[in-house]
């Protein structure tokens, strides 16, 4: 039919793109402001420009003339333009500085019976298999192993080992954690451990037999083991997973502190 | 003169795969799973080097990642120390020129630290054993690792040949045969 098949090609798709226009124009007043709109932005820059230079070429003699004025029209606004981008520099320091200082307000007004220091968390851990993060709070601070730290949202962890300027904190998402928690309608206490799974849920373990597990049931610490304080909020239940035997059914337990953007922690001092 | 030379950047280069490890890689990940690159340079150092070297080098590294990260001390520190010593073990009995048996001994020793590492968790810190989990894991690693290896392994031969003349001298023989 064609002489070679590229052409061939080339023949058929143009075809199809006059027919698709052809169809969207003849149907319809709608659809003309959208071409209208694409073509004008496809020919104005262009059109612009040559306006430009038309003007430029017609307004030749005011043009050299007024290069010393427009000098000096330019320096004095050069300089109120840094001016300006100094104060809006300046304005924006404070604003992420009042945004970090309502952030404590808020995580101090919610655990107000508890003492708090606040701090940063400066690293994290380099491998896959713990997630130990590292705390720019330390024995200068009062800071004793022990302590348990919290975050915006939730339960974080406790403090492990202190230096004079840093604290290692263990994370509730640790393999090697386990917290005692309570499910806050029933009040059934279960152990939730750290898994190599997810680095947002946990397992919560040892649930009792006659217990009743509810999805979406709101998870906080039970105050046994002597690390953790009663009633600090550590997520909700995700998933429950039922085994052939009642005694080792699990449930996901959702974090509800996100330990990927974790950066700012509060230690509880005192409890 | 040399050596010490040598080893103040096998120390510059620790400090640098820290700071990688801690800040790069913990967002440049392959399904939220890091490489490890300080198996991949104890290794090297092994390989290049002498066995003790790598061994010591190991030991040091692992009692720094230890204290300046990890929950107990020694978990890192003999896991790298032994990826060390098999380092040697490794240089004695294979050649170091061809890629594949370089890509073999990286997939083996980031395997077996990572095996080790995981048991010495689970006996002093009392982990849950998920095999699924942990072999998944394990699997993407090997792979970036491999990778990097690949990637980087002609870096590493240029350096790595220097240090092996310096530190065996006359004694290399399988280079040249």
């Amino acid at each position: 039919m064609y002489r070679n098949k590229k052409a061939g090609m080339i023949g058929i798709i143009i075809t199809i793109i006059i027919l698709i226009l052809i169809v969207i124009f003849s149907n319809g007043e709608s659809n003309h402001s959208f071409f209208e709109n694409v073509a004008t932005n496809l020919v104005m820059p262009i059109q612009n420009g040559l306006t430009y230079l038309k003007n430029k070429i017609s307004g030749n003699n005011t043009f050299f003339t007024d290069i010393n004025n427009l000098k000096e029209e330019n320096k004095s606004l050069k300089e109120k333009n840094s001016e300006l981008e100094q104060s809006l520099r300046e304005l924006e320091n404070i604003k992420t500085q009042n945004e970090t200082l309502k952030e404590y307000l808020n995580l101090t007004e919610k655990y107000g019976e508890y003492k708090t220091i606040p701090g940063y968390v400066i690293n994290k851990d380099i491998s896959n298999y713990s997630k130990t993060i590292v705390i720019n709070l330390g024995k200068k601070d009062a800071i004793q192993e022990n302590m348990t730290v919290i975050g915006d949202q939730g339960l974080v962890g406790h403090v492990v080992s202190v230096t004079d300027t840093t604290a290692k904190v263990q994370t509730i998402i640790d393999t090697a954690s386990s917290v005692s928690c309570s499910m806050s309608t029933t009040k059934d206490s279960i152990v939730c451990k750290g898994t190599l799974d997810d680095k947002s849920s946990l397992k919560a373990m040892y649930i009792p037999t006659e217990a009743n597990i509810i999805q979406g049931d709101s998870i906080e610490t039970s105050g046994l083991g002597g690390i953790y304080p009663k009633g600090i909020h550590i997520g909700t239940v995700k998933k429950v997973t039922n085994t052939q035997n009642m005694t080792d059914r699990y449930a996901l337990v959702e974090t509800a502190v996100d330990f990927d953007k974790l950066d700012t922690v509060l230690v509880i001092t005192n409890q | 003169m040399k050596k010490t030379v040598i080893n103040v950047c096998l120390s510059l280069t620790i400090i640098l795969i820290y700071f990688l490890q801690a800040n790069f890689f913990s967002w440049f990940t392959i399904a939220g799973i890091m490489p490890n690159l300080f198996v991949i340079a104890i290794l090297f150092i092994g390989l290049f080097g002498t066995r003790t070297m790598g061994a010591i080098y190991g030991l040091v590294v692992g009692i720094l990642l230890d204290l300046i990260i990890g929950t107990k001390v020694g978990i890192y520190s003999i896991g790298l120390g032994l990826i060390g010593f098999l380092a040697g073990v490794f240089d004695k009995n294979f050649s170091k020129d061809s890629r594949m048996t370089i890509m073999v001994m990286g997939v083996v020793a980031t395997a077996a630290f990572e095996v080790l590492v995981f048991l010495l968790n689970y006996v002093f810190l009392a982990t849950n054993i998920e095999i699924v989990n942990f072999v998944k894991i394990l699997v993407i690693e090997v792979i970036y690792n491999l990778i990097l290896t690949i990637i980087l392994y002609p870096l590493i031969q240029k350096f790595g040949y220097y240090i092996e003349n310096e530190y065996k001298g006359n004694k290399i023989l399988t280079r040249y045969f």
